[in-house]
């Protein structure tokens, strides 16, 4: 215990800083299910392939279509980073807008018990995930082969982003990448929240989240707002899969499965339903395991998240800033 | 009704019925001896095939009364599984003696002999696995479904991991070998199972699966089973109306993780070796799959979903490399549109498809109505 104090103390703002930088990523995709809660009122279990989609189309942008070979700065570093954003970003929402359209769409029309909702969840993030490791240009489906996309093996992804220190906190040096990560998260948070909060759009998310029925007598066209949030929680996950891509430079059919439950862990620690709950629980849990990995061995990294899922859903199931419709 | 002879108040004609099914599936191994079969059915009823297909009965039997008698959607089934089987590793001490071996301090001749404990670590397993399934349930059977879901997906992530890095009591990735095989040593009987004794598994399954199906049959008929599926439909009225909410779930959790933990010792006694990897969240799904397919609540469906999942990949190899994807569009295409399942159980219809209740009630229409044309 003491060493474990002690380690802890002694790699505290290198900890903190990959915490945050880990964090960030989770807070964008917890976004993603929380959203989805407040309308619905049910796990997106199939989230974690939207993210995972993602990280493929960054292999794509950073390792193919711009052919990154050294880490890029400045104008080029910016013109890359956007041009990938925004396909990773579209590719991610329009795989939430179809998961919605085939596995919770029909269940939804026939008023189906929660239970079909989750099970055809799993069943989508199951296809999704493998159909991704049979895109190898070696297998078929109906007679057709597949293109070659991914494949079983897992990709390696090219620096785009500089790991040369950019500058020191209080001993811990930060550099371009964390600043990067952590920067533009808190721009897509704020941007994210704002929308929410500000605009007609936000208004009738918030209904809807509070009682779909009234929200419909009030005009609000739920089929579409709810479409609407599966593509918004989609982008963000987009967004958090390049940023991963940049962070971990890998990209595999099966990369989804960890981010997804921590991410999940990250929604329900800050409550459910609710926008920071998820961005505050995605910073914390991100900490949590940075700091718990200095303190035991990194194989035990992925058990801290679960412990930390259990224990709060025993303690406070309704997470730190409360359970709520998307507000 | 034109099923005549199968004829509800004369319980001996399903008797027969059962019977007949069960003469087939005992005789199955020999069916490519006697009759010359197209080379996808040798491969299905080959005795490993079968065998294989005989434990996922009994693990779809176990999580049928888990997500289809109680609706708890338990995504950590292969904890149990493997549970039992580390526990049939450990405490035959073949882990001990794996760890000798590899150390070089024994050779395999000194290997003791453990058959006569198999069938104590049977009973060991099973309160083991009861006790785990007590265990995680009591915190977690009061959260909502969906919570439920990915808190048995944890802990049966911790589980893998926990196995994975005990290297001292579990052996860790290298996993444990030479895990003895059961025998039968009392008076004139000598059963013995082996290595290559794939068939002798398949009747010590077969024998499991039977007992598995009689015992679930009669709690579904019970008290407990009626309380399983008030609890299912509506969790608050069933509580109200003084069904003990908690416990029946927490029975339910027990009976699905002893079944997973008797079928988990067999599994390691006929595999011989385990290692962390079997017990990943991917065979927790394939299990879910069975019971979803085959059809939720429904023993007949369990069966049948159990059997097409695992001999469907047997029958054909191509089909082996998509059985993930394909068992994964199924799960979406199930609950789109057959939600009950290839074999419903009548009750469970009734409440996937929105509950008609008219047409489900045609005799007490008939007999108490006014006599029409």
């Amino acid at each position: 215990m003491g060493e474990c104090v002690s380690s802890v103390a002694d790699q505290f703002w290198a900890q903190t800083r990959n915490g945050l930088t880990l964090g960030a990523i989770y807070a964008m995709i917890a976004l993603g299910y929380t959203m989805v809660y407040g309308v619905l009122q049910l796990i997106n279990f199939a989230h974690s392939e939207v993210f995972m989609v993602s990280t493929v189309v960054s292999f794509y942008a950073f390792g193919r279509w711009f052919d990154v070979t050294e880490p890029l700065t400045g104008v080029a570093l910016a013109g890359v980073l956007i041009a990938a954003l925004i396909p990773a970003m579209l590719a991610s929402g329009t795989t939430a807008v179809l998961i919605e359209r085939t596995a919770y769409r029909p269940l939804r029309r026939r008023g189906a018990p929660r239970l079909s909702f989750l099970i055809s969840a799993i069943g989508a993030s199951l296809a999704i995930s493998y159909l991704f490791n049979l895109m190898d240009g070696q297998h078929y489906l109906l007679f057709i082969r597949l293109p070659a996309i991914l494949g079983a093996a897992p990709r390696s992804i090219p620096d785009v982003v500089s790991s040369e220190p950019l500058f020191t906190l209080f001993g811990a040096s930060w550099t371009a990448r964390h600043v990067l990560i952590v920067a533009s998260t808190a721009v897509m948070l704020i941007v994210l929240d704002r929308i929410v909060r500000l605009t007609k759009l936000g208004r009738g998310i918030r209904a809807v989240a509070q009682d779909p029925e009234t929200a419909s007598l009030m005009g609000v066209d739920i089929d579409r707002v709810i479409v609407i949030t599966f593509f918004i929680g989609g982008v963000m996950a987009g967004a958090a899969g390049l940023l991963y891509a940049l962070r971990f430079n890998v990209t595999a059919w099966n990369i989804g499965f960890l981010p997804g439950i921590k991410a999940f862990t990250a929604a329900v620690l800050g409550g459910i339903g609710n926008l920071r709950g998820a961005m505050l629980g995605g910073l914390l849990l991100g900490l949590v395991e940075a700091h718990g990995t200095a303190c035991t061995a990194p194989h035990w990294a992925n058990v801290i998240a679960f412990l930390v899922l259990v224990g709060v859903l025993l303690i406070r199931p309704t997470g730190l800033l409360g359970e709520r419709g998307v507000a | 009704m034109a099923r005549s002879w199968l004829d509800e108040r004369q319980p001996w004609s399903y008797g027969i019925l059962y019977l007949g099914v069960l003469a087939v599936a005992v005789l199955l191994p020999y069916l490519s001896r006697w009759v010359e079969l197209p080379s996808f059915l040798e491969q299905a009823t080959s005795a490993s095939a079968l065998a294989k297909t005989a434990l996922f009965v009994l693990f779809a039997l176990g999580l049928n009364v888990v997500v289809g008698f109680a609706g708890l959607l338990d995504l950590g089934y292969v904890a149990f599984w493997a549970i039992g089987a580390y526990l049939g590793a450990i405490l035959t001490g073949a882990a001990d003696y794996t760890q000798s071996l590899r150390a070089g301090d024994v050779t395999v001749a000194d290997k003791p002999i453990w058959e006569p404990w198999m069938w104590g670590i049977l009973l060991v397993a099973i309160a083991v696995a009861v006790l785990a399934g007590i265990l995680l349930g009591l915190p977690v059977l009061r959260l909502r479904g969906d919570y439920l879901a990915i808190v048995t997906l944890g802990f049966g992530e911790i589980i893998r991991i926990t196995a994975n890095n005990l290297d001292s009591i579990t052996l860790g990735p290298q996993g444990i070998t030479s895990i003895p095989h059961p025998a039968i040593r009392a008076g004139p009987v000598d059963l013995e199972w082996g290595v290559l004794t794939d068939i002798k598994y398949y009747w010590l399954l077969l024998l499991f699966v039977v007992l598995w199906v009689i015992a679930i049959s009669k709690l579904d008929r019970s008290r407990i089973g009626r309380a399983w599926v008030a609890i299912r439909e509506d969790e608050v009225a069933a509580g109200s109306m003084g069904v003990p909410v908690v416990r029946m779930k927490l029975a339910a959790f027990a009976i699905g993780a002893c079944t997973a933990g008797v079928g988990g010792v067999v599994y390691a006694e006929q595999v011989n070796f385990i290692n962390p990897p079997t017990f990943n969240v991917l065979q927790s799904i394939l299990i879910l799959c069975m019971v979803v397919i085959g059809g939720m609540g429904s023993i007949p469906g369990a069966i049948v979903g159990a059997v097409l999942v695992t001999l469907l990949p047997e029958m054909f190899r191509e089909f082996n490399e998509y059985r993930y994807f394909v068992f994964g569009v199924a799960l979406v295409v199930v609950m789109a549109l057959r939600p009950q399942g290839l074999w419903p159980s009548r009750r469970r219809t009734l409440e996937l498809r929105g509950g008609m209740v008219e047409d489900h009630l045609p005799d007490v229409a008939t007999a108490g109505g006014p006599e029409t044309g």
